[in-house]
């Protein structure tokens, strides 16, 4: 009955997704010119397109879930994804719409003028890429195992393929139309059943998910301080911090994100762009942690079974019985398949992307290639990652994104006297710190309580680092001497 | 499909890098009015400080609620309508205070731009 429901669901998300995307398609083919068609977009529609497309599984899932395990303090990972939009507002949006570049290597090749550092920068956008791709893969195939009972890598082998011909069809996912449309669906989906779940639960279940019982190994002080505290260590603020800055200082250098700004008509539109964006991340994250809350009462087995990711979908049935439970589940899924699908298609494109046009300097023919390559490693990769947390290895993605490209792009837009090398020497310094980082923590369990959350979570000593870097290593060398000019003209009115 | 020709789209960094191959520096597009640097360098120092104060603000927000949440614990136990301050403060109040800090400096940003164009073209207020 669920697998059923959901499944009709998605069909009919994906069939309306396909009928927008064609039209917007038809519409920007028979102007002279896309960029003239996307002018004519409100800065509304942009907005919820870019807002369509940041809202991946790490929110609609990823978040639930953690709350569930580890307590409230996991919506300031929500936070600092939507505070990333204030930097954006304050630091790039408007610069980088005039810089004239579509995305982070475009931009390096117009600030720094090296082919070297364009192909370094190449290299980490596949990095940080396939980091957000793997947990978008992981929520896609655990989903289906929920709704459908297939085995986990079925589900990632079929997001793989999905994605892959989703782009492979063609102009979808670049009108805004469909991205605009995807962030509604995932509003409405997970919005509706929970403002009905917590109706429907009543006033004692509602109490009791405010003062939390124990647990598993949780007690429920523990769990109720609203502060994240990485893999137990006992050390909160410098956890929960360390995450702000990531997701704060991420946002800024997430390649799919760059990308966006430039369907704003001027630099002024983009700015406020953005801010619409803050507006609506800030109403999608106020529901999420219901899905968490509730859960710790009425689904506390998740914690058991290591499945807490699976709330969000998972809780409808569990406290609505019969039908209605069902229609509820299979919103959810298709709110969950939604972000799964608009960030994943966005993802492997900027993959494929600094696959074929900055690594290997190919056209659009090597493109292809490049999308079914992007996508068979990202599978690969997502199949043993099955244990990890969604919002852990999106909280890598970001920390490496703050720890390459936000020191880039800050210090590229803002002083002017960042050099080549200072540059190459900042990416390579926050690319292999981060990354790696993030690989130990997967790995290994330090004894150490500070190694396991400055492990877990790098950005606070990684972004500093990389920031240090590029301004020691710049100010030894001499700047082009048509560097001011590059940067004066990134802030022309 | 429609029979209408379909245009190939590149940004125009793009466009330049694919047309010059791999030279030395950029072809940098023009400078727009006001073209002259001492103007161009006053409104780059404008928008820098008013990004810094943003930034700053902004790490307040961030690093002053969830430090306030960490230095008190008696937030947790404090509560309106049953729901715990601290729980309040971060699931419903730093979003308008983000949206906010956003909202003002684009007012700064945008002024700042407009008394300059006004000002270099010589017939501002």
């Amino acid at each position: 009955m669920t697998a059923a429901a959901s499944m009709t669901a998605i069909g009919l998300v994906l069939v309306a997704s396909l009928a927008i995307g064609l039209y917007g398609v038809h519409a920007a083919r028979t102007s002279p010119d896309f960029l003239v068609a996307s002018r004519r977009i409100s800065p509304g529609w942009n907005a919820m397109a870019i807002a369509g497309e940041y809202v991946s599984a790490a929110s609609v899932l990823g978040l639930a879930g953690m709350t569930l395990k580890d307590g409230l303090g996991a919506m300031w990972y929500a936070v600092g994804f939507t505070a990333g939009y204030v930097a954006v507002v304050a630091l790039v949006a408007g610069p980088m719409r005039r810089s004239g570049a579509f995305t982070v290597p475009d931009f390096a090749e117009y600030r720094l003028g090296s082919p070297a550092v364009r192909k370094l920068c190449g290299l980490i956008v596949l990095v940080i890429m396939w980091l957000y791709l793997v947990p978008q893969f992981k929520g896609a195939g655990m989903v289906l195992h929920l709704v459908s009972g297939t085995p986990y890598w079925v589900g990632v082998v079929l997001a793989g393929l999905v994605v892959s011909a989703s782009i492979a069809v063609g102009g979808m996912r670049s009108a805004t139309y469909v991205q605009a449309f995807h962030y509604l669906v995932k509003l409405l989906f997970i919005a509706v059943p929970a403002i009905y779940l917590v109706v429907y639960v009543g006033a004692e279940t509602r109490a009791e998910a405010l003062r939390p019982v124990d647990v598993g190994e949780l007690a429920s002080e523990h769990w109720s301080r609203p502060l994240i505290d990485l893999q137990g260590a006992g050390l909160p603020l410098l956890s929960t911090w360390s995450v702000l800055l990531a997701t704060t200082l991420g946002a800024i250098g997430l390649p799919h994100v760059i990308m966006r700004f430039h369907t704003s008509p001027t630099a002024r539109a983009a700015r406020r762009v953005a801010v619409v964006v803050i507006g609506l991340l800030g109403v999608f994250y106020l529901f999420p942690a219901v899905y968490g809350l509730l859960g710790r009462v009425l689904t506390p087995h998740l914690v058991y079974s290591n499945a807490t990711d699976t709330v969000s979908v998972v809780l409808p049935g569990t406290a609505v019985p019969g039908l209605l439970g069902s229609v509820l589940t299979a919103l959810v899924a298709t709110g969950a398949f939604a972000a799964f699908l608009s960030t994943s298609s966005g993802l492997l494109l900027a993959l494929a992307g600094g696959l074929s046009h900055d690594l290997f300097g190919g056209g659009v023919s090597r493109l292809r290639v490049a999308v079914g390559v992007g996508a068979f490693v990202a599978v690969l990769l997502s199949l043993p990652a099955g244990h990890l947390d969604i919002n852990v290895v999106v909280g890598w993605a970001f920390a490496v994104a703050a720890s390459t490209f936000c020191p880039l792009l800050v210090l590229g837009i803002w002083w002017t006297r960042l050099t080549v090398t200072g540059a190459a020497c900042g990416l390579a310094v926050g690319a292999v710190t981060a990354t790696g980082a993030a690989v130990l923590s997967a790995v290994t369990r330090p004894s150490s309580a500070w190694l396991t959350v400055l492990l877990a979570q790098p950005a606070a000593w990684t972004v500093p680092l990389a920031f240090l870097t590029m301004i020691v290593v710049s100010s030894r060398g001499t700047p082009a001497d048509w560097s001011e000019r590059a940067v004066l003209r990134l802030h022309a009115p | 499909m429609s029979g209408a020709r379909r245009v190939k789209v590149t940004s125009p960094q793009t466009r330049i890098a694919l047309a010059r191959g791999h030279r030395r520096h950029p072809q940098l597009l023009p400078l727009p009015a006001p073209a002259d640097a001492e103007a161009a360098r006053a409104v780059f120092a404008a928008q820098r400080r008013t990004a810094l104060r943003t930034v700053a603000l902004l790490g307040v927000v961030l690093f002053g609620s969830s430090g306030a949440v960490a230095v008190w614990p008696s937030l947790d136990r404090i509560s309106v309508g049953g729901v715990p301050v601290s729980w309040l403060v971060l699931v419903f109040a730093t979003y308008p205070v983000l949206l906010l800090l956003a909202l003002g400096h684009v007012r700064r940003a945008e002024r700042a731009e407009k008394r300059r164009t006004a000002g270099g073209r010589g017939d501002g207020p």
